[in-house]
């Protein structure tokens, strides 16, 4: 049963001559997950608030929404819930029993009737062990699921989500998915969810659209429209890792969407005779740029150590990503090496020098910089120029452009954007150990190579950069050397094709895909190269 | 019956409004002694975490307070001695001795509210009486962390970025000032946001109700019940003057009258009623655990 038809529409932001949103037309039939994908700006995130009559900006509308066959403008706000992109700003209540209720007291529900939904809501996502907890004292991706039960427990018809695990680690956004997925399948509720981590989301979705400058390009089963896609579109790169291949390839057939089908994908048409990319042995300058040698750090003297005897090197002139889960102590490790943390015991060695030994603004001048987490924390002026100036930086010597983005807010620019200003802000200091913690959080595929050009650059230059991130995919491409961290400590240290290639886990959606078939790749390029050198079986062996 | 602390927070409340109210204003040594006993037990039974230290705080202050008023007050008919040609009066070390007595029984029966009623509790009493300021008080209490953590990270950004400075005391202020006005920035950001995710949940639509997880059972109405016509009876033991008790110029009272004889019972069943329901309580668990 169809339960949201648009038709024609077209919608212009005020002050703006062209439309957002440009004769767009689909219908979503009831039970239908549908993913909506496009590049920064295109309009995905415009047309899905259109949907949403209570926060939808102003603007002029042509054309017609419906929903099960009414204008949506006659819609109930609870029948469409809506979930949005910063779990910490769309609380509204300090216990997370009361915002699970905020929505059914604005409904003016009674007192009983409420306790009983809420009640219903705890026990199936599971958030009975902190139902009377601050909200506060929560993890990211316990809020965001806190949001999603608090949308739920009006009992939507349909569920509009934009960008809602953009915030959230690898294993808080899976866990998210799967919940969205469960609630899919099992009440079969409507959901619409604008996403760039695709890897995930379109092996679950049964319909995908793409969003191109505000026009809806494909319209169809995420198989066919990625088969549809052009080699060259930068929307391919934030594609599953399979799909990626079967592109690289230009592959015809099924597209393949998960490891799985992606596994079945290369063996049943590629030979294996030739096992491993061959790779120069990497060598590192014998400068170090950073050093840690037995440090212990505690937040509290209470509290157990954070790290634990951490010891490792940086050498000058290479990207060193460590990787590891939440809570690991990762971040801390950076905050101490940037000196905003004192460690209680052992050394840290910044060029081969000991931290604290610097005084005064040293170490921050043509010394170190570290690139925060939250990037909006970096910011404090009212538009980006003003912000650069403020800095003092030069915008002529930087390895990228942003000369575009001057006059804009810092606020309102997209996750890549304000990565790149933040980082401009930062290297007008001169680094030459720039510590960046995730960068690549709420980037697309394109953003993110993006990036890692950035980095090529900035490596050339002289720089030394110490990245921590979760993102294993972005490590495998831009990493000389990558760490793992576990409680405290760095347990193994490699190039990224020995380090993936011998995790079996802790690894990237291509190795893991090839693992066994192909000894040494890591990446989507490896497994095409590989592919390629190996040619096709021949007809017999299909 | 359930302990005191778990019945209703209105209860609880009324409960509380009602022995620290009738103490204040009566100034009767009686209703004193038993206040006191009911507070001081209470809070001995209750928390294991009030430190002899505390106490002898009080104690301190009982005395200072009882010490005080005779030596600047000189009211009063019967002299016990003179310092520096001042008399010091029977009468004034009476009042002094009740009007410090009666401030740290309030101190300890609000130490014993305070630490009763969480700020959960304290919310769902502000929000029968208003849901509008329940939502209010529960937003202002979600941005107080919220912000702590987040001056937090700003801080400690831009001293990784090179531009907070704490060598000398004026670039530390400027640096604070920068954080603030970011915070501020942020928190407008946030508003909308948030305002964003009350309006999609239908916020403004309907008359709002208030959820809460506190019942109010039929116990809890028992206390009210109790409460209410103890402090009544007090109260009008008070109004008919049964309970007068002049200091000045002499120490007067007058004979014991059956309404006074009621008031001060009622008053005492009042300062007691924590202690019956903790001891109850317990001896009741005790009672189950022999039966287990």
């Amino acid at each position: 049963m169809e339960i949201l038809a648009v038709k024609d529409l077209s919608f212009t932001y005020p002050m703006c001559e062209r439309p957002c949103v440009n004769h767009v037309r689909f219908t979503v039939d009831s039970g239908e997950f549908v993913v909506l994908c496009g590049a920064t700006g295109s309009g995905k995130s415009t047309l899905l608030r259109r949907f949403k009559r209570e926060i939808a900006p102003s603007g002029s509308e042509i054309g017609e929404i419906t929903f099960f066959g009414k204008p949506i403008a006659e819609i109930a706000p609870e029948k469409i819930g809506f979930v949005a992109q910063r779990p910490d700003e769309q609380i509204v209540t300090d216990k997370v029993y009361s915002e699970l209720a905020f929505g059914l007291e604005n409904l003016g529900l009674s007192q009983s009737v409420i306790a009983r939904r809420v009640a219903e809501m705890a026990s199936y996502f599971g958030i009975e062990d902190w139902f009377e907890r601050d909200v506060s004292t929560l993890s990211g991706g316990q809020k965001q699921l806190l949001s999603l039960a608090s949308v739920m427990v009006m009992n939507p018809e349909m569920i509009l989500l934009d960008e809602p695990t953009s915030q959230l680690d690898p294993i808080a956004a899976s866990d998210f998915l799967a919940t969205l997925k469960k609630l899919n399948r099992d009440f079969s509720l409507t959901v619409m969810i604008v996403e760039h981590r695709l890897e995930e989301v379109i092996p679950m979705c049964d319909k995908l659209l793409v969003i191109q400058d505000g026009v809806l390009t494909h319209n169809g089963s995420p198989r066919e429209v990625i088969a549809d896609l052009k080699a060259e579109d930068s929307l391919l790169e934030s594609m599953p890792t399979a799909a990626r291949v079967y592109h690289a390839l230009s592959a015809d057939g099924a597209c393949p969407l998960t490891v799985r089908e992606g596994r079945r994908f290369v063996e049943s048409r590629y030979q294996n005779r030739i096992q491993s990319i061959v790779e120069a042995a990497y060598t590192h300058s014998q400068r170090q740029a950073l050093a840690f040698r037995d440090v212990f750090f505690r937040y509290e003297r209470a509290l157990p150590d954070v790290l634990k005897g951490l010891s490792f090197t940086v050498y000058e002139n290479e990207i060193f990503c460590i990787l590891g889960g939440n809570g690991s102590g990762k971040t801390t490790a950076l905050s101490c090496a940037a000196g905003v943390r004192k460690i209680y015991s052992g050394q840290i060695r910044v060029f081969d020098k000991k931290l604290k030994d610097y005084t005064g603004g040293e170490l921050y001048q043509n010394c170190l910089t570290l690139l925060p987490q939250d990037i909006q924390s970096v910011f404090l002026c009212n538009t980006v120029r003003e912000e650069l100036e403020d800095a003092k930086a030069d915008i002529s010597m930087l390895p990228f452009d942003l000369s575009h983005l001057l006059d804009k807010h810092p606020y309102d620019l997209s996750g890549g954007e304000g990565q790149l200003v933040a980082l401009a802000k930062v290297l007008a200091t001169k680094p030459r150990l720039l510590l960046m913690d995730e960068p690549t959080k709420g980037l697309d595929g394109e953003k993110k190579r993006i990036l890692i050009g950035v980095l090529q650059k900035l490596k050339t230059n002289g720089v030394t950069v110490l990245i921590v991130t979760h993102d294993v995919e972005f490590a495998a491409m831009c990493a000389d050397r990558c760490a793992l961290f576990f409680r405290g400590n760095i347990v193994s240290v490699g190039t990224p094709r020995e380090f993936f290639s011998e995790n079996s886990f802790y690894t990237t959606a291509a190795s893991r895909m090839i693992k066994g078939y192909y000894a040494n790749a890591v990446t989507v390029e490896d497994i095409a190269e590989l592919c390629r050198a190996n040619g096709r079986k021949g007809n017999g062996d299909a | 019956m359930r302990s005191f602390e778990t019945c209703n927070p209105i209860v609880i409340t009324v409960y509380f409004l009602s022995v620290i109210g009738i103490l204040m204003f009566s100034l009767n040594p009686v209703l004193l002694l038993l206040a006191f006993l009911g507070a001081f037990s209470y809070t001995l039974i209750r928390s294991k975490s009030v430190s002899l230290k505390s106490h002898l705080f009080y104690l301190g202050l009982f005395v200072l307070l009882a010490l005080i008023n005779p030596l600047f007050s000189h009211n009063g008919k019967t002299v016990l001695f003179v310092i520096n040609d001042s008399p010091i009066t029977l009468e004034a070390v009476i009042y002094g001795v009740v009007s410090g007595g009666i401030l740290v029984t309030v101190l300890y029966l609000f130490r014993s509210f305070s630490e009763i009623m969480t700020r959960d509790k304290l919310l769902y009493v502000f929000g029968s009486l208003s849901p509008k300021l329940a939502l209010i008080l529960s937003m202002g209490l979600r941005y107080v962390p919220l912000f702590r953590e987040r001056a937090k990270t700003i801080a400690e950004s831009q001293k990784a970025l090179g531009l907070y400075k704490e060598d000398n005391i004026l670039d530390k202020i400027k640096s604070d000032l920068r954080v603030f006005s970011v915070l501020i920035t942020w928190a407008l950001e946030n508003g909308i946001t948030t305002a964003d995710s009350m309006a999609a949940r239908g916020y403004g639509k309907r008359r709002r109700t208030y959820f809460t997880l506190f019942r109010f059972r039929k116990s809890d109405a028992l206390l009210l019940f109790a409460t209410l016509t103890c402090s009544a009876l007090t109260v009008i033991g008070m109004a008919f003057g049964a309970l007068d008790f002049i200091f000045y110029p002499t120490l007067e009272w007058g004979s014991l009258t059956p309404l006074g004889m009621a008031a001060y019972t009622a008053y005492g069943v009042l300062a007691v009623l924590p202690i019956v329901l903790e001891t109850e309580e317990r001896l009741q668990w005790k009672y189950l655990q022999s039966k287990i």
